[in-house]
């Protein structure tokens, strides 16, 4: 679901951390027609220009907190995702992203589901690495996004 | 006494998504736009600042109800039973979770909580006296491609027998009623690449397991999600292998692919199974469990114009006229509410390609009206 439209167009931007680029980040939305409790968004399939950021370097910002580790997030059991609501999604890449095009191919993984499940006790021992298609039923399949990267490091 | 009109916000979730509307104007297109429907069925965490609105919201609330003339029917729950991570949810867990939405329900002033399909039995049992004690009637829903016929209804009869309780029941999904697939999906997979000839076979087939004349017969499907049988039919189609009880069914969809489509790929012989994922349900059976019916889910793919009928639109994949004449005969006189659920088949286009909800949901409540006040 809302496949093209899971990241929004103009929100890819380099991480600044007192003058030195840290990495980029993007604003994402929840593949759903709902909200869901935080703990169980596990992370992203996330590819840049043919480069794999895996889930160990991804930070996910929201509820007006400080960026946090999908480590932290799986924590989160009372803590919801709002349907309406945007997240941040920090990439430790120190250097950052050249200014211009990108082409960033990227899958949510999102633990919900309706009910209970075969993989329930397995993904409780194994959570699945995003882009298997694992916690992504409405949005099946790896979708490609054009984007544009135009600020500098001092933008930010 | 006549059966009433509402909308499950649900069908706004793509306006709500772009920020085109927000819940009050969601609501205000209920109250205002759709001759005299006044029913609201939410999603909990679409439309609320879930687990708890507060206070401040629940006033608030009230006040676009009346401001609307609008009025609180059902409220639909979920049940991710990883929400814990370190652990799978227990029943007494879900039914905790079951149990604290009903109590956010009472406070919004709706009388029927919806819980999924998949909900185990003994969840909705163990939450049965909290919704007693509130008056909150539990419905559970039927899907498809589950049936009306069997096991999982009558699981939710034997309880409310047992237990002597009015306050359980179910929600049919109108998708149970669909037949073929909707002109919207055979696009969308037209997109993807499937052929025409794959999109013709598709519609045939399910006519075919309709009238009992496709070369193999309907299989019960009372047990699968329309998901599972899409995913096992894919590891058929790269592995061939299957549970013995699919077989038939797999090989079937394969033959009739291979006859009707030339050089077929993978993604026909996926449209073609499509046909498999119907509940192929009866509408005598709507009639007679009209009593435990809490409310009705009007899902739908998309509303077209009926030729030759100005301002009337009709929906050519489920069979609403079948439905609405069961639940008549049955004596039903509870809530239709409009639950859309085409949008999703635009969204791997362009913004501006994506279908407009208000007005697919306000042509799907003029034929709800119409059909209603036939004779």
């Amino acid at each position: 679901m809302f496949d093209n439209f899971l990241i929004r167009g103009d929100s890819l931007r380099n991480d600044v951390d007192e003058g030195e680029v840290t990495g980029f980040s993007l604003a994402v939305r929840n593949a759903n027609y709902r909200g869901v409790y935080l703990s169980l968004h596990n992370g992203y399939f996330l590819e840049v220009d043919g480069v794999l950021y895996p889930v160990a370097v991804q930070r996910f910002e929201i509820n007006g907190k400080a960026p946090r580790t999908f480590d932290e997030i799986r924590g989160a059991v009372w803590e919801h995702w709002n349907y309406d609501d945007e997240g941040i999604l920090h990439v430790a890449a120190p250097g950052g992203l050249a200014s211009g095009p990108h082409t960033v191919r990227l899958q949510q993984s999102v633990l919900a589901a309706y009910g209970y499940l075969s993989t329930d006790e397995e993904w409780v021992e194994n959570p699945p690495t995003p882009g298997t298609g694992a916690g992504s039923d409405k949005t099946p399949q790896i979708i490609s996004y054009p984007l544009v990267l135009t600020e500098t490091k001092d933008a930010r | 006494m006549t059966i009433k009109r509402g909308v499950s916000l649900y069908s706004y979730q793509q306006s709500q998504f772009f920020k085109q509307l927000d819940l009050e104007g969601q609501i205000a297109e209920v109250g205002r736009n759709l001759d005299g429907a006044d029913g609201i069925e939410i999603v909990d965490e679409m439309s609320l600042d879930y687990p708890d609105p507060g206070p401040a919201f629940e006033a608030r609330w009230f006040e676009l109800m009346n401001t609307y003339g609008t009025r609180p029917v059902a409220m639909d729950v979920g049940m991710d039973v990883l929400q814990f991570r370190d652990h799978v949810m227990s029943l007494q867990e879900c039914a905790d979770r079951l149990i604290a939405d009903i109590r956010l329900a009472k406070r919004l002033g709706f009388s029927i909580v919806r819980t999924l399909s998949v909900a185990p039995i003994q969840v909705i049992e163990m939450a049965l006296p909290i919704a007693e004690s509130l008056d909150i009637k539990l419905g559970k829903e039927i899907h498809q491609p589950m049936v009306l016929e069997g096991p999982l209804v009558q699981e939710i009869l034997d309880l409310a027998e047992r237990t002597g309780s009015q306050h359980v029941g179910i929600v049919p999904d109108f998708g149970i009623f669909q037949f073929r697939a909707s002109e919207v999906q055979l696009a969308w997979f037209g997109r993807r690449g499937a052929q025409t000839s794959a999109q013709e076979a598709s519609v045939d087939l399910a006519l075919g397991l309709r009238d009992g004349t496709a070369p193999f017969p309907h299989v019960d499907m009372t047990r699968h999600t329309a998901g599972n049988i899409r995913g096992d039919f894919n590891r058929f189609l790269s592995t061939g292998v299957t549970t013995e009880d699919m077989r038939d069914a797999f090989e079937g969809v394969k033959q009739w692919t291979q006859q009707r489509v030339d050089s077929p790929k993978d993604i026909d012989y996926v449209l073609v199974a499509e046909a498999l994922t119907l509940s192929h349900t009866s509408a005598d059976t709507l009639r007679e469990l009209a009593p435990f019916v809490t409310h009705v889910h009007g899902k739908f793919n998309n509303m077209s114009a009926v030729p030759g009928m100005p301002g009337q639109f009709q929906e050519l994949s489920i069979d609403y006229p079948l439905a609405i004449d069961a639940l008549k005969a049955g004596g039903f006189d509870g809530y239709i509410d409009t639950e859309y659920e085409g949008q999703r088949y635009f969204q791997d286009q362009g913004v501006e390609e994506l279908e407009d909800e208000v007005e697919q949901v306000r042509r799907h409540q003029e034929m709800l009206k119409r059909l209603i006040e036939a004779s």
